[in-house]
């Protein structure tokens, strides 16, 4: 994307955006922009780097030509071709047009978005922080109705057209998936129990971010829905999964309600699903949205920075609810009190922690 | 805290019958996991002139070999499947990256069988 905008200030024109190559190829012949087409020709002489980045140009008040380096993602989306041989045929590379295929593109878009996420919220560039590639491979098996992490790439089926629409459709589908690849190589939650619904919900408030951040919403205007869009007309759902009101997302004939609880009280024991990874994720996820809603404002920008510290700073493959709870809060201390109030009101209100303000009951 | 109502990978009771059900051959699949942590459930319970079919593609199944059960990354499904031929019961729970040769056809057999619910 190139274009123009403007920084705040006056004396400075500037055009900024992740720079593919075609572009910087016809920036090179660009007339109108002397300087900046010097500075990509020397640029397409000196070769492409492994990695991307922003390159950002301006054009200061005494007409020097500025130009600052930041991150930028390096994405390449592969096709399947309906089979379950991955990583599949190369059709997208960071450099490279849209195709016709909208699942390819919008793999590539959602990728993006998560990158900008990443970057933007917590400086964190890419999945490790490190600038890692991201991979995603779409058309994955014959009516394959899911998406995964692999633990290298996202892999996403097109669904079988009668539950399930192509997952590619929704951003916080994405995100989630991505968030996965954030977590291994952060740390590392263990995939079993209630590390492993630790993981899973990390992964949805990631996903449901990248989301909010690419439509530029506050946390009173976002859905807080995962997955919308991804039940076909037939299913009597709005989402998979509701993170402000576990157990409500679906209720339909063949599929059953929604079995999030959202509260510790109603904790499912399982062995299936590793444990209820994806069903007992309902109590942090709760608490993440009413922290965020608590808070006001963009929701990555206190619980979001909160959730994302505490997962980084430290936290143990085996970490449970409580001690996640724990981290969240003195990450949000050094946030500011307003955001570490909201944080503890959601926790006690999904009944992970107590209320320490609680007065004790008179033993008369 | 709830105690899920399925919480073992099949109802035995339910799909394999007891007592005088004893001849019973059934075939039950439960998928779990994958990104909408929707659970799935086929099973079948062939005639009498299909049996030798079905026991032949559960036979095919290394029942007794040892998987391992974590997977990398996240989001996978697993499946648990469960046999009753007669008065033996076999059952093994399957990652999905592993599901695979003659377990894969036994449970897209059983899946082609039973719409699922």
């Amino acid at each position: 994307m190139v274009g123009t905008m403007s920084t705040g200030e006056a004396a400075y024109t500037s055009i900024q955006g992740i720079v593919p190559g075609y572009l910087l190829a016809r920036l090179a012949r660009s007339d109108r922009y002397e300087r900046a087409a010097r500075a990509a020709q020397q640029t397409l002489v000196a070769g492409r780097p492994v990695f991307h980045s922003t390159l950002e140009l301006s054009i200061g008040a005494d007409g020097s030509l500025i130009a600052e380096v930041s991150a930028a993602p390096t994405r390449s989306i592969f096709d399947a071709q309906n089979t379950e041989k991955l990583p599949g045929v190369l059709v997208r590379s960071e450099d490279d047009e849209p195709v016709a295929d909208a699942a390819v593109n919008e793999a590539f878009d959602g990728l993006g978005a998560t990158f900008q996420l990443l970057l933007d919220a917590f400086t964190r560039d890419s999945l490790d922080g490190a600038g890692a590639p991201l991979h995603a491979t779409v058309h994955y098996g014959d009516r394959y109705d899911n998406a995964f992490w692999d633990g290298s790439r996202m892999v996403f089926g097109d669904g079988d057209g009668e539950v399930f629409t192509s997952f590619t459709r929704s951003v916080s589908v994405i995100g989630h998936e991505l968030g996965h690849g954030v977590i291994q190589s952060s740390s590392g939650l263990v995939y079993q129990g209630q590390s492993g619904a630790l993981n899973e919900s990390i992964a949805d408030v990631l996903g449901v971010l990248t989301e909010q951040h690419l439509l530029d919403q506050t946390a009173d205007q976002a859905s807080w829905l995962v997955g919308e869009g991804i039940f076909t007309e037939a299913v009597q759902g709005r989402a998979l999964r509701s993170m402000l009101e576990p157990g409500t997302a679906y209720d339909d004939d063949e599929l059953g309600k929604d079995p999030q609880p959202a509260h510790m009280r109603d904790y499912v024991q399982t062995d299936e699903d590793n444990g209820g990874v994806h069903i007992n994720s309902g109590i942090p996820n709760r608490a993440f949205a009413l922290a965020a809603r608590a808070v006001g404002g963009h929701a990555w920008e206190g619980a979001g920075l909160a959730w994302y510290r505490a997962l980084t700073g430290g936290l143990e493959p085996t970490a449970g609810f409580s001690e996640f709870a724990e981290a969240t809060l003195t990450a949000a201390a050094d946030i500011g009190v307003t955001v570490e109030t909201a944080v503890r009101e959601a926790w006690v209100a999904v009944g992970v922690i107590e209320d320490a303000r609680e007065p004790e009951r008179d033993p008369r | 805290m709830h105690e899920n109502q399925n919480e073992t990978p099949v109802d035995l009771t339910e799909d394999a019958g007891t007592g005088a059900d004893e001849n019973r051959i059934v075939i039950a699949v439960v998928r779990s996991g994958g990104f909408a942590g929707l659970r799935r459930r086929w099973r079948v319970e062939p005639a009498i002139d299909a049996e030798l079919s079905w026991i032949a593609l559960v036979d095919r199944c290394p029942w007794d070999e040892r998987i391992e059960s974590e997977q990398p990354g996240a989001d996978r499904y697993v499946w648990s499947i469960h046999a009753r031929l007669r008065d033996e019961q076999r059952q093994q729970v399957v990652p999905d990256a592993l599901l695979q040769g003659a377990w894969r056809e036994l449970v897209d057999a059983v899946r082609d069988a039973d719409n699922g619910s």
